[in-house]
């Protein structure tokens, strides 16, 4: 399926759309812009939509735990007011129009700044999250660009009919957004897409960003949202019970499968008891969220029960001589610990690893992850907590939250330590008078 | 003679309890074979503690551990040379991954005797040319799904006249052509010859809709079927009943619902299960079923729903003799069916989300890894 000029067409037309496709962006382009009201306006009444039931049988469909949260937060997302103050907060309160400036120095010229789109975007997105792709759209929308987007295979459909309900609105975006199903397997057809953008915008792991980087056009603009592991420090207790039962908490309710959620937990100490300890106290903890947000779904259950299952016989196949550590097993969740230090990727599901991390090591152990950085979940002494975040902040995290709180998202928040519409605008500088 | 071979020999293919024996010394022939000679295997078994020698009695079968799908697509296992396979087949990989199996002679040799006695008992052996609409790809240099040699092996049930395939290679694709298919439909249920269809589920059922947007009606002659094969999946949004199926197969093809045949298999589990004239998965004596509890992965009773476990002896090549689907199902005792066969019976109530939920932090990367993007 293909959406072009608001209309869906079958995939076979693929081949015809892309010999025009240059020819009808520019044309797209040279005549006009998409004014960010406009978008603005189109996204508040889709979230009105949505908050009507629009799309409840794809959630239906799909049994998607937690339906009702996530439902909420696209709606949020896509209100007048948090767009608007996204946009104030991410590329200026006066950016809304140009700028006229008389700039310090001797330079004695007045220029006029102002925002505008980067020009044509191409989204490769991700499928680990249902809708995702809309939203890298609805990004690359609010600030003017022409969107072609590259669904993943996994999509469901829902991100095509939110697009082609969003066109039903607001005609008008109907030529900055074309989305393609065309398989990953079929280079050919994407490097067509990229030659056309001038910046690609890629949402995965390694090798999902290698892969582009080695068709992207030379000048094209990379923005690339890796995949990132989140991570426990804990020097220490401000509110045992709380944050023993936050941490918890987070770790079942996400399933560990977010970039924010805890993967690893560092304890400040060199002593292998006191670690230990840590996790037999820990462990009820575990089990007691386990309970709490157990899945009543028969698929679901299955799906966390085979994935174990095979984690188990992954590891019995590595070649690598894993070091095993000792294993707090409990019901519904578990707790390694290991003798190493590094930042690694847990087997999920609420089985976290647990590893010893002096705090004078912490930085240093960090730098070595610089890539993964993103969320931390501090539990510390309260005498202590500036100096920690000062030191987490330093190493390269962006996030630096309470553990109950490490996945929690909120208006205006970077996105791995960047503004997204930074990166998909650009700034248009023009002279408008001379010295006389 | 081999415990699989004399397996595979047996007259009757629904007869379950005077196999149990000979199940068990095949498992145990089997799981000792791909012990010795396949390393991954063996290793799996030692970190579960399991011994093949200790395979004591068909009870204990379930015991054996069991190898879920997904370990076949990251992992190529295999217990023979590949010079000693006669095939390796890839699952359809609609998530971009696919598990590749190998088969050997003997293997298949068994595979064929199942097939054609269960076929014979369905009635879709027939000297009677015939031609074949095949809802599905057509074969090629390259495609080595295992629903492609399937559907190519459905048209040698009875001599093809002529074979009109939905899914063509053109320009190193595959393209859908299901007006080309309607056409040849048209022409040929002209002819006194059958006409068979054989093919996913799914394109039969968009084939059909065709028929009733376009007003087409044909009336193919007496002796044509339809065969479904192939699973649902990709179109579950556009998932029918399959009664609705089979009216609109009586009305626009004259194929009434006792000649539409389903077949149920996966390339992890070669066995042909094929549907009762109830339209019900009843195992045949070269498999068993094991449904297991979601939580515990124990056995949990019949009539209870849980993961698909599947067991068969009749693959050296790789070890597939105890391997774990993505499916949820029920077994039912075979009373419960009514069409007079005395096994149980295995129905799917779906598949679980294992490929669509790909974890952020793990990495979504295997969309395009593995492709040689």
């Amino acid at each position: 399926m293909i959406l072009a000029g608001g209309r869906i067409l079958d995939t076979d037309r693929q081949e015809e759309l892309l010999d025009t496709l240059e020819d009808r962006i520019n044309r797209t382009r040279e005549q006009g812009e998409l004014s960010p009201q406009t978008v603005i306006e189109a996204a508040d009444r889709l979230g009105t939509l949505i908050a009507e039931g629009a799309f409840d049988s794809f959630l239906e469909d799909w049994k998607l735990e937690g339906a009702e949260h996530y439902k909420n937060q696209i709606i949020q997302a896509l209100d007048r007011k948090s767009l608007t103050y996204r946009w104030e907060r991410e590329l200026g309160s006066g950016s809304w129009i140009p700028q006229r400036e008389q700039p310090p120095f001797e330079n004695p010229t007045e220029i006029v700044t102002r925002v505008m789109p980067l020009g044509t975007l191409l989204h490769i997105a991700a499928g680990n999250v249902d809708g995702l792709p809309a939203f890298s759209v609805a990004e690359g929308l609010l600030t003017g660009n022409v969107n072609l987007l590259k669904l993943p295979q996994a999509d469901h459909g829902l991100s095509i009919e939110i697009l082609r309900r969003w066109i039903e609105i607001e005609p008008r975006l109907a030529d900055y957004l074309y989305v393609f199903d065309t398989p990953s397997s079929d280079v050919v057809t994407l490097k067509r897409l990229a030659d056309m953008a001038d910046g690609i915008v890629v949402w995965g792991g390694e090798a999902a960003v290698s892969a582009v980087r080695r068709f992207a056009p030379t000048g094209a603009r990379l923005i690339e949202w890796g995949h990132k592991l989140g991570f426990v420090y804990l020097s220490g207790y401000t509110d045992k019970e709380r944050e023993l039962t936050g941490l918890a908490n987070h770790i079942q309710s996400t399933r560990q499968l977010l970039c924010s959620s805890c993967q690893t937990i560092f304890i400040d100490t060199e002593e292998e008891e006191e670690a230990a300890a840590f996790c037999r106290e820990f462990l009820p903890y575990l089990e007691a969220s386990a309970r709490r947000y157990a899945s009543q779904d028969l698929s679901v259950t299955a799906e966390v029960t085979l994935r174990r299952y095979s984690q188990e016989l992954e590891k019995a196949l590595s070649d690598e001589a894993v070091p095993t550590g000792r294993v707090f097993q409990g019901d519904g969740g578990s707790l390694t610990l290991l003798p190493d230090e590094e930042l690694e990727l847990s087997p999920m599901f609420g089985n976290c690893l647990v590893k010893r991390l002096p705090h004078r090591r912490l930085f240093q152990q960090l730098r070595r992850h610089k890539g993964c950085l993103q969320t931390a979940g501090l539990i510390c002494l309260a005498e202590k907590r500036a100096e920690l975040t000062e030191l987490l902040a330093r190493s390269g995290v962006v996030r630096i939250m309470h553990p109950g709180d490490m996945s929690a998202g909120f208006c205006g928040e970077a996105h791995d330590g960047e503004y997204p519409l930074r990166r998909y605008t650009r700034i248009v500088h023009t002279q408008i008078s001379r010295e006389p | 003679m081999s415990y699989r071979t004399q397996l595979f020999r047996t007259e009757n293919p629904y007869d379950l309890p005077s196999t149990e024996a000979l199940f068990f010394r095949a498992m145990k022939e089997n799981c000792i074979f791909h012990y010795e000679h396949c390393g991954e295997y063996r290793k799996i078994l030692d970190s579960r503690g399991f011994s093949p020698a200790d395979m004591n009695g068909y009870e204990g079968l379930c015991r054996l551990p069991f190898l879920p799908t997904l370990l076949f697509k990251k992992h190529e296992l295999y217990s023979l040379p590949s010079r000693r396979m006669l095939i390796q087949a890839t699952s359809s990989g609609t998530s971009g991954m696919a598990s590749r199996i190998g088969f050997e002679t003997s293997g298949l040799w068994c595979g064929l005797q199942m097939v054609l006695k269960i076929i014979r008992r369905r009635r879709l052996l027939s000297p009677r040319p015939a031609h074949y609409m095949i809802l599905g790809y057509q074969p090629s240099k390259g495609n080595e799904t295992a629903v492609t040699k399937t559907a190519f092996g459905a048209t040698l049930f009875a001599p093809a006249l002529s074979r009109t395939y939905a899914l063509r290679k053109k320009d190193g694709q595959y393209k859908a052509d299901l007006e080309g298919v309607l056409e040849a439909i048209v022409k040929r249920s002209r002819t006194s010859s059958p006409v068979r269809f054989m093919g996913f589920p799914s394109y039969t059922y968009f084939l059909l809709r065709l028929m009733e947007q376009r007003g087409v009606r044909v009336t193919c002659a007496p002796g044509s079927k339809i065969m479904l094969g192939g699973g649902w999946k990709q179109f579950y949004v556009e998932q029918v009943d399959k009664r609705e199926l089979y009216s609109m197969a009586a009305d626009r093809l004259g194929i009434g619902e006792e000649d539409i045949v389903e077949f149920y298999g996966a390339v992890e589990h070669p066995i042909l299960y094929c549907d009762c004239i109830h339209h019900h998965f009843h195992v045949p004596v070269y498999s068993r079923v094991i449904i297991r509890d979601v939580h515990s992965l124990e056995p949990v009773k019949n009539g209870t729903p849980g993961l698909v476990n599947l067991l068969t002896p009749m693959v050296k090549a790789t070890p597939i003799l105890s391997v774990m689907t993505d499916d949820l199902g029920v077994l039912h005792e075979g009373g419960e069916c009514g069409c007079g066969n005395p096994s149980p019976y295995l129905e799917i109530l779906g598949r679980i989300g294992l490929r669509d939920i790909k974890t952020c932090a793990a990495g979504a990367a295997e969309i395009l890894k593995g492709v040689g993007l």
